[in-house]
């Protein structure tokens, strides 16, 4: 007699927009639409331009995703103050959908930059070093694990 | 610099060399799109195929590695349980002297009639007819409440006449009840300052702002006590090094009469700086509403400081007022915001009905005697006047502060010394001359530095010979005392 209801796959307010429907979808059309931004206000090539949202794309994802620790929100009782977002997205879970889903990301926007720009010396050392970063950082033996002390507890 | 910066070009340039000519390797010049592509398709093919593996495995939680035996017994050992409570002191183990009357003025100590200085009862209010009476009738009709909170049918009329007969007589648009006045404070602080808000704080507060602020997890900074410049430096280095100060939730808090020193907080200072560096005002009134003003309306009229331009008022009522619980009284969207987001108003239990009634009683009997106030003006001065030349003590609060502080002249070098000395006078002063004070004892919880004293909470119902006997008993005990040193 009683609904059965299913749990919610993500209880933690922070990551939880993750799992909403359409989440990829506007991920990749606001990498396309920065592109074409780029592309219009600065006089640059396509190459030139996918560079710039590489490595913007860089500079944000790392901060937020890799960076910034804890939650916005104060009744999770900080509970996740040590961990950073990608740790905390699926409850740390490795190697799920979405987790692949933003590894893939910014391999497929080194491929694009890369090959737009004809491997060319700068991008292509500017564009290697952001992939390896944010691929680094989100192999799953990586997991909350701080190289060198980077980022770690004070 | 220029040769490291040289070096370092130079390394990236050979790096990216090399690399341009690994992937040249199988140099099969074509042209996609209208790039021509070199042998890049070898790296592309290889991050394609990286992708795919990637894609092809199969999610999972990390493992978490359970202890071994050896590792649980290792932890086991080493840890020392840390005591509940801190190890008893000598000075610990003390009676407290037992009262066997109701604390008014005078009470029974050990069968003898002694004169209190201990309890706050600023008007004389405690044990007044007119109060018992409003108490017994309003018992008689609702018992002794519904323990309810106050969201939970725990409101009853005479709690929303009581905030707006607070409301009223301080002119304010709207107040709020609280159970415990101690807890007025501690509910309302983590009610407006959140995590990564501002707060500025007197170092001298008492325990329940104390222990609000570390409930609020908000930034706090101290400045020196009831020093006006240095609460000034505060404010101008938080603004100056935080730029974001400025999209953050900024307060100030202090108490009109700090019940750890007796001093009044200079508001029309306060609220300039507040006005120049734009924080938000919380005051705590416990020890001047009822006291403070010509007609007992506290500290803001004592200033003469508008009572809009104070953001947030609190007070007890266990003090001036007689009863017990507290209110906080301001604008009211203020107001309005704590009946939802307050802890010690939405989960506790509503103030029980008859000590309502007895505050608006109160309230009634103030507005009715303004020479209450009077009186007890005289009789501060009177005692201020008195204890001026007491061997090796001196007056550390403010001459209109009903909290009179006696602290030492000569520290012996600690806080424990002082307070032993201290009450070892306090003792003597109520064996010898049956005159009942308390020295500031602090728990182990208050982190309040300043220094101890003695403490006379002097009241409306004191008689000039109650005085003059405080007085002259000070003078023999210490006379005595000091001298025989």
């Amino acid at each position: 007699m009683y609904v059965k209801m299913a749990p919610p796959a993500d209880l933690n307010r922070n990551t939880e927009w993750f799992t909403y429907p359409g989440v990829w979808t506007t991920y990749i059309l606001i990498l396309f639409f920065s592109w074409l931004i780029v592309l219009s206000i600065t006089n640059c090539t396509p190459g030139m331009a996918w560079t710039i949202v590489n490595l913007g794309h860089f500079a944000v994802t790392y901060h937020f995703f890799h960076w910034k620790k804890g939650t916005p929100f104060g009744d999770d009782q900080g509970m996740y103050n040590r961990l950073t977002w990608w740790e905390q997205i699926d409850n740390g879970k490795q190697l799920t959908r979405n987790r692949k889903f933003l590894t893939v990301v910014p391999l497929v926007l080194y491929l694009i930059a890369s090959h737009t720009t004809d491997y060319q010396h700068p991008m292509l050392f500017l564009n290697t070093v952001a992939v390896l970063i944010l691929v680094i950082a989100k192999f799953p033996n990586m997991h909350k694990v701080r190289i060198f002390g980077i980022n770690g507890d004070q | 610099m220029d040769t490291l910066l040289a070096a370092f070009e130079n390394m990236v340039k050979s790096a990216s060399d090399w690399m341009r000519l690994t992937l040249d390797a199988p140099s099969t010049r074509a042209v996609v799109f209208g790039v021509p592509i070199g042998g890049h398709l070898f790296l592309e093919g290889l991050l394609f195929v990286v992708i795919l593996f990637l894609l092809s495995q199969k999610s999972y939680k990390p493992p978490k590695r359970p202890l071994t035996k050896k590792e649980i017994d290792e932890l086991c050992d080493e840890w020392v349980p840390e005591s509940l409570i801190p190890s008893i002191a000598d000075e610990m183990n003390y009676e407290p002297p037992v009262l066997e009357s109701a604390a008014g003025p005078h009470t029974m100590i050990n069968g003898k009639d002694v004169v209190n200085f201990t309890s706050a009862n600023y008007l004389g209010l405690l044990g007044n007819e007119k109060l018992l009476d409003s108490c017994t009738k309003s018992l008689e009709k609702y018992g002794v409440g519904s323990c309810g909170p106050r969201g939970f049918y725990g409101t009853i009329d005479v709690h929303l006449d009581c905030e707006a007969k607070i409301a009223k007589f301080l002119g304010t648009s709207d107040s709020i009840l609280y159970s415990y006045g101690l807890s007025t404070m501690f509910s309302i602080i983590p009610a407006f300052c959140k995590k990564g808000d501002i707060v500025v704080v007197d170092e001298g507060v008492h325990w329940g702002i104390q222990n609000g602020l570390h409930l609020s997890r908000s930034t706090i900074v101290y400045f020196k006590h009831n020093d006006m410049e240095s609460l000034q430096s505060t404010l101008e280095k938080i603004t100056q090094d935080n730029k974001r100060a400025k999209k953050l939730r900024r307060y100030i808090i202090v108490e009109a009469v700090y019940q750890n020193s007796g001093q009044i907080a200079p508001l029309d200072e306060i609220i300039k700086l507040k006005e120049k560096y734009r924080y938000r005002v919380i005051l705590d009134e416990s020890n001047s509403f009822g006291v403070l003003g010509s007609s007992g309306r506290g500290l803001t009229e004592h200033c003469n400081v508008p009572i809009e331009k104070v953001d947030i008022i609190t007070a007890a009522m266990g003090h001036a007022l007689a009863t017990e619980g507290g209110f906080c009284t301001g604008s009211a969207r203020v107001i309005d915001h704590q009946r939802l987001s307050s802890s010690g108003y939405v989960f506790s239990a509503s103030l029980p009905p008859y000590l309502a009634s007895a505050a608006i009683t109160a309230i009634d009997i103030l507005e009715e005697n303004p020479d209450l106030i009077t009186t007890l003006k005289k009789n501060i001065a009177f005692i201020h006047k008195g204890l001026l030349d007491v061997q090796n003590l001196q007056i550390l609060s403010d001459p209109q502060s009903p909290v009179v502080f006696l602290g030492l002249k000569k520290s012996t070098g600690s806080l424990k010394g002082d307070l032993q000395v201290l009450e070892d006078i306090a003792d003597r002063v109520l064996k010898e001359h049956s005159i009942f004070v308390s020295t500031s004892k602090r728990s182990t919880l208050d982190k309040c530095k300043l220094p101890v004293g003695i403490r006379l909470s002097v009241s409306a119902a004191h008689t000039e010979s109650d005085l003059m006997k405080a007085c002259e008993s000070f003078k023999n005990v210490t006379a005595e005392k000091f001298s025989a040193q």
